[in-house]
């Protein structure tokens, strides 16, 4: 910002009303189309593209983007200290609420971390069955996002399909558990309730269906060249920047890095089935909406396998009336479908836990946005923010 | 690297200053707070431990001890983690920042700091991140109230506490 050049040269500045932009007025000519002076501009905390509220702070040098600082905290709702105040069993329900659109995975990730601190054995039919919710939770939340991108791009259509698809795996997912958005499905030692008669041939019909689904959104956004001029080299993020923020899922993976914690570091059964780690090679845009893509097929993989392993036998192990996490500290990893999601456990061996730390996923990978957007286009700004994947009270909490 | 073989390395490499702890695999290495950046710093550029993922920075309320900072950091490249701890004064603790060695450590320092009441010196960005700026009180320390169970007893049967 050049105020005082501008004085000189005869111009007026002026703050506008709440203190956060100055603008100029240029009395002479031909300065008129030399000076420039920094623009704010406020992003949000309603703006369709931030799936929640979210609010960007953009300052703006013509149409770059100088700086942008996102501010997020609108939904916090302190779930780490209302844990604090919730028994193992209820923080199974609170937790299925900070990312609402995989809430399975969530609760996988609470009901491992339980069980490894009490050092429970889980039936092998209920952690078949929690892969088998988990990968179909996976599936809904990236579907929601090939729906919602291309809509923030101007493409409508795909919102449709998506919704589509989703309405048939929530008709599934609601017979299996009951719930809709809530599942509330896992248990600390096993499940709320076994399969009903019927389901999985449900799930196997399912399968087929889908991967024609993908096939045709590959053709209708992927090879659509107007997605192509929006989404190819915008946003691009380099891999060591990546795995410095702690950005995970998609995005850390269409920057080439394999990490994916069913992987790496397996967690339930995932050692013993066939998939792979999709990985981009730009780190663009278009890139991290590829991979989403890539890796719903390697969900669809992994569901036709574990159909075909799930053993006959009880769903849960009996637990005491009072649950309580023996005195220690314990960490969980898992792979939630937007990066991973980490817990980690701080008991005094009472019925509530003394710390409960959720590293959520969106909230590091959010905090990539000041990176991504600075020296980009402001048009491009959709385009970047969407492609991040958020769920905003997964970064709130 | 295993959480044994780490320690040793850890331990060969830092002597007195850490004190390890193991626990379900993973190694905790707890320090004192004048070493907190240097063993950071060990995590990041050492090529043997090459820490390149940051995982999370977080508080935990010890009461009379203090309280906690816990830095947890991966490595993408050789698949092991790393938890370095320290315990800073209830009053007036303080820690340097280590948000120019893994970028991801600006927010949750900034989170930290806001709901423990620790202080990040040489953060580029201080200044409440979840938090409105007029909030007073630290959530996280064990001596702020819930609210909603201040004014209103837990409507079930059994208190959960």
């Amino acid at each position: 910002m050049s105020i005082s050049i501008d004085q000189q040269l005869g111009g007026t500045t002026f703050q506008s009303a709440d203190g956060t932009g100055v603008g100029i007025i240029v009395h002479d000519k031909a300065d008129q189309e030399l000076r420039t002076a920094d623009m704010t501009l406020n992003v949000g905390p309603q703006h369709p593209a931030t799936h929640g509220v979210l609010r960007v702070i953009v300052t703006l040098d013509g149409e770059r983007i100088e700086s942008a600082e996102p501010v997020i905290g609108y939904m916090h709702r302190s779930f780490e200290k209302l844990a604090e105040y919730r028994d193992y069993r209820q923080i199974i329900a609170l937790v299925n609420r900070h990312d609402w659109v995989s809430s399975v995975c969530n609760e996988l990730g609470v009901a491992l971390l339980v069980e490894k601190q009490m050092g429970l054995e889980v039936p092998e039919r209920a952690t078949w069955i929690r892969m088998l919710m988990a990968e179909w939770t996976r599936i809904l939340n990236h579907l929601m996002f090939v729906g919602s991108y291309p809509l923030e791009l101007g493409a409508i259509t795909p919102m449709f399909y998506a919704f589509r698809e989703r309405e048939e795996i929530q008709a599934l997912m609601e017979w299996i558990t009951g719930g809709r958005l809530h599942l509330t499905y896992c248990r600390v030692g096993g499940l709320k309730q076994d399969l009903p008669r019927g389901a999985l041939d449900m799930s196997r019909s399912l399968v087929p269906r889908l991967r024609e689904r993908i096939d045709e959104y590959e053709t209708l956004v992927l090879g659509n060249e107007i997605f192509h001029a929006r989404a190819k080299g915008v946003g691009v993020l380099p891999p060591g920047v990546a795995c410095s923020y702690g950005a995970s899922g998609p995005i850390l993976q269409a920057s080439g890095v394999a990490e994916d914690s069913r992987k790496t570091e397996p967690y339930c059964f995932y050692d013993q089935v066939e998939f792979d780690v999709p990985v981009g090679t730009n780190g663009d845009s278009y890139d991290r909406f590829a991979i989403l893509l890539a890796r719903m097929r390697e969900s669809l993989k992994l569901i036709e396998q574990i159909h075909e392993r799930i053993p006959a036998g009880p769903i849960s192990v009996k637990l005491p009336k009072v649950v309580k996490a023996p005195e220690g500290t314990a960490y969980v990893r898992t792979e939630n479908p937007l990066g991973q999601l980490s817990y980690y456990l701080v008991s005094h061996g009472e019925k509530t836990p003394w710390r409960l730390k959720m590293r959520t996923a969106s909230f590091n990978n959010v905090s990539v946005l000041p990176y991504l957007l600075q020296g980009s286009m402001l048009s491009d700004m959709i385009a970047i923010m969407g492609s991040v994947f958020f769920i905003v009270g997964d970064i709130d909490r | 690297m295993d959480a044994a073989a780490l320690t040793d390395h850890l331990v060969a490499e830092l002597g007195d200053a850490v004190i390890p702890v193991v626990e379900h695999d993973l190694l905790t290495v707890t320090v004192a707070p004048g070493d907190w950046r240097r063993v950071a710093e060990r995590l990041r550029t050492d090529p043997n431990l090459g820490c390149d993922y940051f995982e999370f920075l977080s508080g935990v309320d010890e009461e009379a001890e203090g309280l906690g900072v816990l830095l947890h950091v991966y490595s993408t490249g050789r698949r092991h983690h790393v938890q370095l701890r320290t315990i800073v004064p209830r009053e007036g603790g303080s820690l340097p920042t280590v948000s120019d060695l893994w970028f991801g450590a600006n927010w949750h320092e900034r989170e930290t700091a806001e709901l423990f009441g620790i202080e990040f010196e040489g953060h580029p960005n201080p200044g409440k991140l979840l938090l409105p700026e007029e909030f007073v009180g630290y959530p996280l320390r064990k001596e702020f109230a819930l609210l909603t169970r201040e004014a209103k007893p837990w409507p079930g049967a059994k208190e959960p506490e």
